[in-house]
């Protein structure tokens, strides 16, 4: 399955502000990111040919802004799904273009996920009407991501021991992280006290163990190996993806366990074969943490450290700038903000061209200080190989190996 | 279309609707039915149209006990729907059924999510609340055809370790 290693890339990456007030829609947003990732790929007029989003009926679909950027399209599609899309419509943009379909594809989502279709299900997804297998859990109050997730997260406790404090440390990470992030909504450092002392929200998540809602667009765009060569970045590989894996069941999940057990279970092995590389060979990962516990549960299923030992890894430093495999180092959706997968692959891509835009006055350049005081570095110095474990939900979940 | 009100939420439970509205009209009836292949006889939830197991697309509906264990559970804390708010915190149990526990492979159950209520309905208190805990079966009746089935705690003894969230 190692067929198309490094024979595709992700050559140019861009967004909007990331805020909780972007005052304005989903389609100028749209249109900010793709122009931006267009330039910084230094594409020309009309190089672009294919388009792909996903959204929730949140957003803006891709013909729309294909008009306004003066792009005609050979192929596009608008995709329905949240967390875990980003990755897997990679491997489909690479199916495209290596159908013949188009040579160039530009990757997006654009959402008010603050100020106008809030993604934890208040508002106007909480009137909507309860039907088919929506009525085995919203009558009885279970409607949220962190509602829905949560008895996974408990039962991880019970079976494996993990506690609060030990999850919390992935919060105190990522917002050291964020702090080094001029692009960061949430700058602030936090500790694990801080994460504990919080209000809960749905136990046993406390208000920090959640990320944040925001209102921000996205975009990557992937052509293939040969035509990067002629663009302005340093091209990054894709050396292994896997897209949508589930669990048995998921028309309901719990009745397949260990209810502990994530999608990455059954992903690792595609994603690592076809890379070619193992986890030890990872230097940056960018493991989805809509909370605290989702970032935990797939470094251990992805085999970054043994099942059940989530918690210890996680606490352990490791995850931290300037340890062994640094996490999130854009400060992720908990600080960063919450674009449903897509960011957290940009911040890699740029961790492998040796450019994060952080507060060193060259960053940009590719020159570091490797200072990881607030307000200074975040670049993981020689970042050779980057991992994206994307989430959907326990049973679904998508993953990416990049390399440079 | 036949719907339902409960904690401002209209739930639509369509006359076409084979997976649903006999399971909670059998609520009503207070007895708790599951799915039951026809060829292998293996019970399955939620109620669905072909068996997860053998893949044979008949079914006939089966009773069971309505007893159980707490497998994991939430305590929802903040209220997402505004109908739950007068309720929170309350809690939100998966139940771990004693029928095909453990069948056709170790790790699959029947498992249910509801909440776990007081005999008059009322959300249990947190710290009655714990995995390992055994349960049984409650119905919550919301209209002529449509009840939830709902847990509360038994008096019999728990099942392995009991845990909760300290």
């Amino acid at each position: 399955m190692s067929g198309l290693r490094n024979r595709y890339c992700i050559v140019g990456v861009g967004e909007t502000e990331y805020s909780r007030d972007s005052g304005r829609t989903t389609r100028a947003m749209a249109v900010e990111a793709i122009g931006a990732a267009v330039l910084d790929a230094g594409l020309g007029p009309g190089q672009v040919d294919g388009m792909l989003s996903y959204q929730l009926a949140d957003s803006t679909p891709a013909p729309w802004v294909a008009a306004d950027l003066g792009l005609r399209l050979n192929f596009y599609m608008d995709v329905l799904g949240g967390g875990s899309s980003t990755e897997a419509l990679i491997g489909l943009a690479m199916g495209a273009i290596e159908a013949g379909m188009c040579e160039t594809v530009a990757l997006f989502r654009s959402m008010n996920g603050y100020t106008e279709v809030r993604i934890g299900g208040t508002g106007a997804r909480a009137a909507q009407p309860v039907r088919g297998l929506d009525l085995a859990q919203r009558p009885y109050g279970m409607t949220s991501a962190g509602q829905n997730f949560a008895l996974t997260f408990m039962r991880h406790m019970y079976e494996y021991g993990t506690t609060s404090a030990q999850v919390a440390h992935v919060r105190a990470a990522h917002s050291r992280h964020a702090s080094q992030n001029p692009k960061a909504l949430l700058k602030e450092r936090v500790t694990v006290a801080d994460v504990l002392a919080s209000r809960w929200i749905v136990k046993p998540l406390h208000l920090l163990d959640c990320c944040l809602e925001t209102d921000n667009a996205t975009c990557l765009i992937v052509t293939s190996a040969e035509r990067a060569r002629d663009l302005r970045q340093r091209p990054v590989y894709v050396m292994g993806v896997a897209g949508r894996v589930s669990k048995p069941r998921t028309d309901f999940h719990w009745a397949h366990g260990p209810i502990t057990r994530v999608a990455g279970y059954f992903a690792r092995d595609i994603v690592f074969g076809q890379a070619g590389v193992t986890p030890e060979d990872v230097d940056v990962t960018g493991s989805y943490d809509a909370f605290t516990f989702t970032t935990m549960l797939q470094l251990e299923e992805y085999g970054f450290c043994v099942k059940g030992e989530g918690g210890a890894y996680v606490s352990s430093g490791i995850i931290e700038l300037g340890g062994r495999r640094p996490n999130n180092t854009s400060g992720g959706h908990l600080c960063e903000g919450y674009t449903h997968g897509m960011s957290m692959v940009i911040e890699n891509v740029r961790q492998l061209r040796g450019t994060v835009d952080d507060y060193c006055p060259d960053g940009r350049e590719g020159k570091h200080s490797y200072d990881y005081a607030p307000g200074r570095c975040r670049q993981v110095r020689d970042a050779t190989i980057a991992m994206n474990m994307g989430w959907a939900s326990p049973p679904t979940g998508s993953a990416l190996i990049l390399g440079r | 279309m036949p719907a339902v009100e409960y904690r401002g939420m209209t739930l639509v439970i369509p006359d076409n609707d084979s997976e649903w509205k006999e399971y909670f009209a059998a609520a009503r009836a207070h007895r708790l039915i599951l799915r039951a292949c026809v060829a292998c006889g293996r019970l399955r939830y939620p109620p669905s149209h072909g068996c997860p197991w053998c893949a044979d697309l008949g079914w006939t509906w089966r009773e069971v006990s309505g007893r159980g264990t707490i497998h994991s559970y939430e305590i929802v804390v903040h209220a997402i729907q505004p109908g739950f708010r007068d309720w929170a915190p309350y809690p939100v149990v998966l139940v771990e059924l004693d029928e095909q526990r453990g069948q056709p492979t170790a790790d699959e159950a029947l498992r249910i999510v509801a909440n776990l209520v007081r005999p008059d309905l009322r959300p249990e208190a947190e710290e009655n609340v714990a995995i390992g805990k055994r349960v049984r079966v409650v119905f919550q009746d919301l209209a002529d055809q449509v009840a939830l089935p709902q847990f509360t705690l038994s008096d019999e003894p728990p099942a392995g370790r009991v845990w909760r969230l300290a």
